[in-house]
């Protein structure tokens, strides 16, 4: 027994020193560096990139184009561990708290309420997305999504990555309607009676479904700039409560229990449970076609009025080991290339800025084939909303499980 | 003399754990007093607690994970003592034991995709009934899961406790049967009355403190009732990991006050529990 | 003894069926598109997660090696540390007994992410977040209970008889304990092994927050695919991960049951 504790504990040594070792240089003063500069001191390191990890085509995509990419052209390795957005926040206060200086996490994806929070607790690096060249070459940067990120002022902290949109789907051999508002959902409820329902909040694409059935009843424009109070919001909201309300008794389980997440919601479409479902990706259901998870009847649809589209982004880590690598990583991850690979790839809505692409460049994005069921990029972009503050939605979130839920 | 030493000894590696553990938890526990430096909060204060208790959903959350851990541990330990005494009797090897332990090694997440894979209304049960003739639709089918009753959550831990529970008690079990129990039967008792005088109540340790497992887990584990439970009420743990998962870091204090609530409960619940079946044990002449 | 076979297989007989029926239904999701209501059978089959599981974006051997690896020395030490333990409350007598209990019992008291964020934390400060060490003692701490109170019920079941009869005999301590008492432990001590190993090996929080991501296993790849709600692929790597750690049992055992032939036991 005493020998094998001896050589666990050598073996758990020589591990944690292979563990430990390793750490990648970075250069004195990165703000006043040159492009050039940077580029250089990245050379030979590794950039980790953390994210959630939850779909295999994306990490597919990562580890087959994206790092052989870095490899090639920066000589960069890049690692991609898969973890959830809170969990990354929850690592990073963890060393915040210990005052760790060099962390093991170098770029993120995040956005909306969790980018805030990092944003406004110190978490995240700085401003970096001047710096990138192809901010300039392929980015609006005059566009609102660039500039705002749920409503808050982004500050070059991050840089998209790509663009989603609440999209609905049904299955036109199932039910011939598309419902194209909210008046028409609630009588396309009530010919299904028991067979519509969306996530409980707060999850994600939920917490989208109910934000886009208030702009429905009570508009968008109000929202942009409201106090997040909510005695305030909830008076706001009412109308849009009172519809969510009338649903309920036509909905599964007469509304009293909402499905945990979308996957669920799309689990239960796929096994003919439901006859509607509502997607945060635009063309899952090509995807979900290809597949074979869906039937080949299932079509994309959306509210005439719009429905609410956000873009994720990238960001560095305050703790970086890494920022000059991780910055190297992102100036590509928005270039004309590899945004055309993720378009074609995994269906992810592009970044760049259709009028900066040459003829050439746009002539590709074009020829992309998006699959069956889907809507096309302009169709969405042309009933594209904003989102609300981050700050409102947790606020809805807490009014919707009060006054919703099996009322 | 020596040989307190020598336990003393013994105990070191255990108190160097106890030691990390308690300060881990002291160092969480300090958030929840609203102690985050790093978000520059450091005003000690019980508000989040007082927040925490005075939420009108508190109560019914409680109510709903003590239902749940009371229920599902009480069925587990009674279910699985007997297939515990099955495996024993059967030679305690083998192909059942490896059966047995395959529940303990899936995830609970996993465990919630069967229950709604067999048990939800366009599940297997439901479909087979369907075949059966005797539901027309699957709106006719009972709806186990996702009730305010938190059925399915119960029947998902039993699924995976019942063979924790057996698996757990088989080797004191299988022990005591091999020497005393047997025992017993060459001096003519029946196997059944050998069973119930003599290798369940020297088992009983096992079963008792396997009881306590189960019950703390499905106190505080969040899986289960999180994704076969019903919107409203949640258990108790589920507020408090959606309060964990929260984004806005400066709530950090009223998440950790959760958990220090389900924290304190449980110990309290642990020591109670520990008073109480030690007195049983002594009376039934078991002992600790 | 007729009825009490009766009453055996029947139990058995139903727990089997309860255990095995699920776990078949993930055989045959991990080879489905698409099931709908109300068929018995799949509609469409696919051996796309297969492909994904194997030829996919991780390395599963690579994960496989490093879980079991991990598995093992969790349980060993904590197998170790839990045996220690259990001889000092069950041999002993000593003040503050009930505490060492309350002690052991720790872990499973604390909701996993104060345990998760805590530990972090600590590790942090003294620098072995990061780090395999640093996952290898927040494993042993979670399967310590477990281990604790499976070995003080059969160390206590036992009784420090066998050991003094060998102390008698001029056996030194060391010697006592190999010869008295570890034959009589045995099946305890494998409990304990199997129990931990299984706590290590299903670790995913822990794992995550303490390890950071660069310590990887099949639990943490495991977990985002079952959230990610493609319940084929995650059907696929549970069957993965439910196989992998079936088949460590059954070479651990034949390997034991070797090395003590006709001893009985578990």
């Amino acid at each position: 027994m005493k020998k094998l504790l001896a050589f666990i504990l050598a073996l758990g040594m020589v591990l944690a020193l292979a563990a430990c070792s390793g750490k990648d240089g970075q250069p004195a003063s990165l703000s006043s560096a040159s492009w050039e500069e940077i580029v250089d001191a990245a050379k030979g390191t590794t950039v980790t990139f953390y994210g959630w990890g939850g779909d295999e085509d994306r990490n597919n995509w990562l580890a087959s184009v994206a790092a052989p990419y870095m490899k090639e052209h920066y000589d960069i390795t890049l690692e991609v561990v898969g973890m959830n957005i809170d969990e990354i926040l929850a690592k990073l206060a963890g060393e915040k708290e210990a005052g760790s200086a060099s962390g093991s996490i170098d770029m993120i994806w995040i956005n909306g309420e969790n980018f805030y929070s990092a944003k406004e607790n110190g978490l995240l690096y700085g401003a970096f997305l001047d710096k990138l060249p192809n901010t300039e070459a392929y980015i609006d940067t005059q566009d609102p999504e660039t500039l705002n990120d749920f409503c808050m002022p982004i500050e070059g902290y991050e840089a998209p990555y790509g663009k989603a949109q609440l999209v609905l789907y049904n299955d036109s051999a199932v039910t011939p309607e598309t419902p194209s508002s909210a008046q028409e959902l609630l009588s396309y409820c009530q010919q299904y009676p028991g067979r519509v329902t969306y996530p409980a909040l707060p999850d994600f694409t939920g917490s989208a479904f109910v934000r886009n059935i208030i702009y429905e009843i009570c508009g968008w424009e109000q929202f942009q700039t409201m106090e997040a109070d909510y005695d305030t919001v909830k008076s706001a909201v009412e109308p849009a409560l009172d519809y969510l309300r009338s649903l309920n008794p036509y909905l599964w389980n007469q509304g009293r229990t909402f499905p945990d997440s979308s996957t669920t919601v799309d689990a239960m479409f796929a096994d003919g449970e439901l006859v509607m479902g509502m997607s945060y990706s635009p063309y899952g259901v090509s995807v979900g076609i290809e597949n074979g998870v869906y039937t080949d009847t299932t079509r994309t649809f959306l509210f005439e009025n719009g429905t609410i589209g956000n873009t994720n982004y990238m960001s560095i880590a305050f703790n970086a080991p890494n920022p000059a690598g991780a910055m190297v990583v992102i100036n590509a991850m928005i270039s004309a290339q590899l945004q055309l690979s993720q378009y074609e790839k995994l269906r992810n809505l592009p970044v760049v800025s259709p009028e900066k692409l040459s003829a050439e460049e746009k002539a590709a994005f074009d020829a992309v084939d998006m699959g069956e069921g889907v809507l096309s990029q302009d169709e969405l972009l042309a009933h594209r909303l904003p989102e609300m503050p981050a700050k409102l939605v947790p606020v809805i979130e807490e009014i919707w499980l009060n006054e919703v839920v099996g009322k | 003399m020596w040989k307190r030493r020598t336990a003393y000894i013994l105990l070191l590696p255990l108190a160097g754990v106890t030691v990390l553990l308690t300060l881990a938890c002291g160092s969480v526990l300090a958030q929840s007093l609203g102690y985050v430096p790093a978000f520059g909060l450091t005003r000690l204060t019980l508000d989040y607690y007082w927040a925490a208790l005075s939420k009108p959903e508190f109560f019914p959350a409680l109510l709903v994970s003590l239902r749940t851990a009371l229920l599902s541990a009480a069925a587990a330990s009674v279910l699985g003592t007997g297939l515990c005494a099955a495996l024993v009797r059967r030679g305690a090897r083998g192909m059942a034991v490896h059966l047995v332990r395959l529940p303990i090694l899936v995830p609970h997440t996993v465990t919630a995709l069967f229950a709604i894979l067999l048990l939800g209304q366009t599940g297997l049960l439901a479909r087979t009934a369907y075949f059966l003739g005797i539901i027309s639709d699957f709106s006719q089918f009972p709806q186990l899961l996702f009730t305010p009753g938190y059925g399915g959550t119960i029947l998902a831990y039993l699924w995976k406790e019942v063979p924790f529970v057996a698996y757990f008690t088989l080797a004191l079990m299988a022990g005591v049967s091999s020497t005393l129990g047997e025992a017993a039967e060459n001096l003519g008792a029946s196997p059944l009355r050998a069973f119930f005088t003599v290798t369940l109540p020297l088992s009983l340790p096992a079963v008792s403190q396997a009881f306590l497992i189960i019950f703390l887990f499905a106190f505080g584990g969040y899986e289960l009732p999180l994704l076969l439970g019903a919107t409203s009420p949640k258990a108790l743990p589920v507020y408090a990991h959606l309060a964990y998962m929260s984004p806005e870091l400066r709530q950090r204090p009223a998440a950790m006050a959760l958990y220090g609530v389900i924290l304190l409960l449980s110990a309290a619940m642990a020591a109670l529990y520990g008073i109480l079946t030690r007195r049983l044990l002594r009376r039934i002449g078991g002992g600790v | 003894m007729r009825k009490k076979s009766l009453f055996s297989r029947l139990a058995l007989g139903t727990a089997a069926a309860c255990i095995l029926l699920p776990v078949c239904l993930l055989v045959f999701w991990s080879v489905t598109a698409r099931w709908s209501w109300p068929s018995l059978l799949p509609e469409r089959w696919s051996l796309r997660t297969l492909r994904e599981l194997f030829f996919g974006s991780q390395n599963l051997w690579q994960l496989l090696g490093s879980s079991v690896a991990l598995g093992g020395a969790a349980a060993a030490v904590s197998t170790a540390i839990g045996l220690f333990a259990a001889r000092a409350v069950a041999l002993y007598d000593f003040p503050g007994k009930s505490l060492v209990r309350f002690a052991w019992l720790l872990p499973l008291l604390v909701p996993g992410p104060v345990f998760a964020v805590g530990i972090h934390l600590t590790l942090l400060r003294i620098g072995l977040a990061d780090t395999i060490s640093g996952v290898l003692l927040v494993h042993v701490t979670a399967s310590l209970p477990y281990s604790a109170a499976i070995l003080t019920d059969v160390t206590a079941a036992l009784g420090g008889g066998l050991e003094e009869q060998a102390a008698l005999l001029g056996a030194n301590p060391v010697q006592a304990f190999f010869a008295g008492s570890l034959p009589g432990l045995m099946p305890g001590i494998l409990s304990s092994l199997s129990m931990s190993f299984i706590l290590s090996y299903s670790q995913y929080f822990t794992t995550l927050i303490v390890g950071g991501g660069r310590v990887k296993t099949l639990a943490l790849t495991l977990v985002p695919y079952i959230q990610g709600g493609d319940r084929s692929l995650a059907s696929s790597y549970a069957l993965a991960f439910t196989g992998s750690a079936l088949l460590v049992f059954v070479v651990f055992e034949a390997f034991i049951h070797r090395g003590r032939k006709g001893d009985g036991g578990i």
